[in-house]
């Protein structure tokens, strides 16, 4: 974006609202976990390591708080002074959040970091300067920092796992931040697909990584602006308005699955991933 | 005289300094011209021969041979460009697929080097002449499917865009910076969507759209 588009567009990137101002034209990414069907397995980050290039660090540059999962599992325990208090955990998977006024973005000296047309929260490593103020601002704390040069750095790609790293993700270098993409590699093929074909990416064309490897299907992912796909229809059906005292929601047919819900919603994020509760009793 | 001497010390040092410099400067990827560095290929490829324009007074007289070129689309070799994100080398097959029945040139030195890597069943090392970073995602179906099938450019126009002309050169080289401010040139501009249309659109403005 030059600066001479910003001044001449200015209207344009000027927004009250993230959303209502100015819907997507075409694609808003976006993404429905079903909590209810998480069993905490661990799959989705595994899968997302191997997608996305991501280094294994190891234990203890781990436990020095420099971890780089960008999909993890967040643990709950009930505190209820069970004999046995760790176990019946409720699991959380927590990735980038893709928020639609992202306090990441704001904050960037370097402008690494950028709102896409799809409604999806880009990281330039070309960019990045790694000044980690992102990182400082992000409510979620899913920017990760690459501190050392992983891939030069022992035991993260011993050599023949060079061979199983995705060409279409780049390799970090020392000193940029990175975070969860929505497997943009992914989108991006589905669009040209579809841009060649001239029609627009189908529900169900684009997986991430996550989705495809969630046993339970508890992860969906898609296009908001479909009125038709899944995450529109869970979307529509099932997010509580927390804005509203009553729900509307509640008297339409599904009503009773309103339990959608999306991390820290009184900060005004917008994120673009939406929560379902849990509802099941724990097996313990 | 000390003010002058201080000066003179002072000019010898910077010039000194300068030419110390000079000799360490590292070799520039880009060379005086402007253009690509010039890639040492296995095999002296002639684009001209193959691609470029047929000589009018070959047209007028067919027994004589041509020395003029065959019009060959850049797709018929390099069949990854309209279908792929790469538009490909092709392989060794595809060179010998002609040639084993192109006699008048059979036992040029440079065939019968491609002869000799088709008798080792080896592939032909060629060199990438254009190469991006590994952080860019170019596609080439989309800019081939966009110029040359919605706008019906000519190919060898819509592919020199980025490649020069290609059709003039013997081993291609660079011909354009290939940097990501000369890509966003082209990106501003407006181009129409095919070839009735009135309406216009440029190219994608998203970081992520090129970046990875």
């Amino acid at each position: 974006m030059s600066v001479t588009n910003l001044l001449e567009n200015w209207s344009q990137f000027r927004h009250g609202h993230p959303v209502d101002d100015k819907p997507h034209e075409e694609y808003k990414w976006a993404m429905a976990i079903d909590l209810d069907a998480c069993t905490g397995c661990n799959a989705c980050s595994v899968a997302c390591y191997a997608e996305n290039n991501i280094p294994v660090v190891g234990k203890e540059k781990f436990n020095a708080g420099q971890q780089m999962h960008w999909m993890r599992i967040e643990r709950y325990w009930p505190e209820d002074g069970r004999e046995f208090a760790d176990q019946g955990a409720q699991f959380l998977p927590m990735m980038c959040q893709q928020c639609e006024a992202a306090p990441c973005e704001t904050v960037c000296p370097a402008g690494a970091t950028n709102h896409t047309a799809d409604g999806v929260n880009s990281q330039i490593y070309n960019r990045c300067v790694g000044s980690r103020y992102c990182s400082a601002n992000c409510p979620f704390k899913v920017r990760y920092f690459n501190w050392y040069d992983y891939p030069s750095t022992d035991n993260v790609w011993p050599a023949e796992m060079t061979q199983q790293l995705n060409p279409d993700v780049s390799v970090r270098s020392k000193g940029v931040m990175e975070k969860c993409t929505f497997c943009v590699q992914r989108m991006t093929a589905a669009k040209n697909t579809a841009r060649n074909e001239g029609r627009l990416v189908r529900d169900g064309e684009v997986q991430t990584a996550c989705q495809q490897a969630c046993p339970t299907n508890a992860i969906s992912f898609g296009n908001l602006v479909d009125p038709e796909s899944k995450v529109a229809k869970q979307w529509a059906h099932q997010q509580v308005e927390l804005s509203k005292e009553v729900q509307a929601k509640d008297a339409q047919e599904g009503g009773t699955d309103l339990r959608g819900y999306r991390i820290m919603e009184e900060l005004r994020l917008y994120p673009s991933v939406m929560y379902l509760e849990r509802v099941r009793e724990s097996a313990i | 005289m000390h003010r002058f001497l201080c000066l003179s010390i002072l000019l010898v040092g910077l010039f000194a300094n300068t030419g110390s410099h000079a000799t360490e400067v590292p070799p520039s990827i880009s060379t005086a011209d402007d253009l690509g560095p010039k890639v040492e290929q296995p095999i002296e490829f002639p684009h001209d021969r193959h691609a470029g324009p047929r000589n009018p007074a070959d047209a007028a007289d067919p027994s004589v041979p041509a020395k003029g070129g065959m019009e060959i689309n850049c797709m018929y070799c390099h069949t990854g460009a309209r279908r792929s994100a790469v538009a490909a080398i092709p392989p060794l097959q595809k060179c010998v697929g002609c040639h084993q029945t192109i006699n008048s040139v059979r036992e040029t030195p440079r065939i019968q080097k491609l002869f000799e890597y088709w008798d080792a069943k080896k592939p032909v090392p060629w060199k990438k002449v254009h190469d991006l970073p590994d952080f860019v995602r170019f596609n080439h179906e989309r800019h081939i499917q966009r110029f040359v099938f919605a706008q019906n450019k000519p190919v060898q126009e819509a592919c020199g865009y980025c490649h020069g002309d290609v059709k003039t050169m013997t081993v291609a080289r660079r011909q354009k910076s290939l940097s990501m401010g000369w890509c966003v040139s082209c990106h501003e501009k407006d181009h129409p969507v095919d070839v009735a249309a009135t309406k216009t659109t440029h190219g994608p403005n998203d970081c992520w759209q090129c970046h990875k």
